[in-house]
């Protein structure tokens, strides 16, 4: 690490007293670990070592040449990484298939938590990675904590709906349509699959929506649904808000929730992280690769 | 006959205590001295469900699932919630009493949820199956054929699958409900009810994802958690009848809610 950083800099010292416009195209010679310095600043606070944030894979030391975006760094997603000749990837959700993200798991834990050491699915993925040069950082909290909340607004902006009834919330006026259409237009804008899954009246008019990326726990649910149409939210529990709403159906409310997929809700959120990654590095590409809806279901 | 007495005979017979331990079995509505006119089993309590079985003349009703939304009937937040009056107060106008049945289902062998899940899905051999999931071998087929298969036999609208549907499978591991297993490297396809999506203790969303890509044959089937565990609680009812006599005994299912 430090013969990387120090290399760097005598380079850089190297250049910029040389030409201005050299200088410059120096200055892109930024480490995936100085990227990510940088992104802490700019994102601010404390970045905790104990969440979920951090390097899953890959030399952080690696000279990045773009930078991917994808709220599920999927296989899929990394092949693509490399064709757009991005090489460093920062995803919304874990790599290696759990909140443990390919940390080693506890001694003899290879319980239904853990994933085993010698998992093939997991080796390539490790070897396609190192293969290629890639660096993959997870990029959660601390995108989300941002004010703006661009995990909102990015999922509003993707619908087509920008009238925002207030900056600290994420509830949407938009033209009239009934839940069915409503549904059906969230679905092609997204290109979603069998993903989207809808709850309560299809009849219902809808004009006021309330976004809920990612998963949605009973609290906001219960206090948020009756003033509103339509909740779009990533993912929730059956138990839970699914049968609130279809308990809510039966009361007589002329309302519905639509759930799209926790990954499938994220991923405007990432694109417009890309977006955003532009003005924070001017000269170093980004681009967002969406993960796709998985889901399918037969039509027979 | 008495909530208590329907109580003791299920434990009884069962010869699997009900824990006082539990959050889960206990009386969500109603209490142990209410009468029992009739018993109807069900996925969820829910509002039009509770309907129908006071339609019916049955006036307790015995969910796997909850009754408020959360997995501990929790409802101090629940006091200023206009759905939360309306059905409690609706259900006690009605001498309602709701038992959840949950836990010391989970504990029976066979699991009725379990052996149930197993026989809607089309696989044979799993009338004395239990909690702990085990490998189904069924005759080769592709995924894509079996999930058409799945879910026509099942009859879920919101049935989910991830993976190749051209892929060649035959091993299958079933867990009703939120009890999808992990992906095993013995097993072709998980069939489970729901899963959080990611960042969970396993995903198998991402995972079979990832081993699509790599050519190997997974796939994940999410039938829904009341499509996967409801046929359970008719097997429950038809149990229930072999022993209580005197009083009306129906499954009362819950509609699949998604369109």
């Amino acid at each position: 690490m430090p013969s990387a950083s120090s290399e760097l800099s005598r380079r850089s010292f190297a250049l910029l007293t040389a030409a201005a416009p050299i200088a410059l195209r120096a200055a892109e010679l930024l480490t995936a670990d100085a990227v990510v310095r940088r992104l802490q600043t700019e994102l601010g606070g404390e970045w905790s070592a104990a969440g979920p944030d951090g390097f899953k894979a890959g030399d952080p030391t690696t000279v990045v040449h773009g930078i991917a975006t994808t709220a599920m760094a999927t296989l899929d997603v990394l092949k693509q990484a490399v064709k757009a000749k991005a090489n460093l990837v920062l995803t919304y959700e874990p790599t290696f298939y759990g909140r443990a993200d390919g940390r080693t798991p506890a001694p003899g834990g290879r319980g239904p938590a853990g994933l085993a050491p010698d998992d093939p699915v997991a080796k390539a993925k490790r070897d396609f990675i190192e293969k290629n040069g890639l660096v993959v950082f997870r990029l959660r909290d601390h995108w989300q904590s941002r004010k703006q909340n661009d995990m909102v607004t990015g999922l509003a902006a993707a619908l087509g709906w920008s009238h925002r009834v207030n900056p600290d919330d994420a509830l949407y006026e938009i033209p009239p349509a009934t839940a069915e259409a409503t549904v059906a237009l969230i679905r092609s804008k997204l290109n979603l699959r069998a993903g989207v899954r809808a709850v309560g009246d299809r009849k219902a008019t809808v004009r006021r929506v309330l976004l809920h990326p990612g998963s949605m726990t009973p609290a906001p649910m219960w206090q948020r649904y009756s003033t509103v149409d339509l909740i779009v939210a990533g993912e929730v529990r059956e138990w839970e808000n699914t049968f609130y709403a279809a308990d809510i159906f039966t009361a007589g409310e002329k309302r519905a929730l639509v759930t799209l997929g926790r990954v499938a809700s994220e991923e405007p959120g990432m694109r417009a992280c890309a977006g955003w990654l532009k003005t924070v590095f001017p000269n170093l590409p980004a681009t967002w690769i969406g993960a796709g809806d998985p889901y399918w279901r037969p039509t027979a | 006959m008495t909530a208590r007495e329907v109580l003791d005979l299920i434990q009884k017979t069962s010869g699997v205590p009900i824990s006082e331990r539990s959050y889960r079995d206990t009386f969500k509505i109603g209490g142990p001295d209410s009468t029992v006119t009739g018993i109807a089993t069900t996925f969820m309590c829910t509002f039009d469900m509770m309907k129908r079985a006071h339609a019916a003349g049955l006036n307790m009703v015995i969910p796997h699932e909850d009754t408020f939304w959360t997995d501990r009937d929790d409802v101090k937040d629940l006091t200023d919630n206009a759905l939360y009056k309306l059905k409690t107060e609706w259900a006690k106008q009605n001498n309602m009493i709701v038992w959840r049945d949950h836990d010391h289902l989970h504990s029976m062998k066979p699991d009725f949820t379990v052996v149930a899940s197993l026989r809607s899905v089309g696989i044979k051999g799993g009338e004395n199956a239990a909690m702990a999931p085990r490998i189904f071998t069924i005759p080769e087929t592709t995924l894509g054929e079996f999930a058409a298969q799945v879910k026509r036999l099942t009859g879920s609208r919101a049935f989910r699958c991830v993976g190749d549907p051209k892929a060649r499978v035959s091993k299958i591991l079933l867990g009703p409900g939120y009890a999808t297993p992990r992906m095993t490297a013995e097993a072709d396809v998980v069939i489970g009810g729901e899963q959080q999506e990611a960042d969970g203790g396993f995903d198998n969303v991402e995972y079979v994802m990832d081993a699509a890509s790599l050519g190997m044959a997974k796939g994940v089937i999410m039938l829904g958690h009341a499509i996967s565990e409801q046929p359970g609680m008719e097997d429950y009812a038809n149990w229930l009848r072999t022993f209580i006599h005197d009083i009306p005994i129906q499954f009362v299912p819950v509609v699949e809610p998604f369109w």
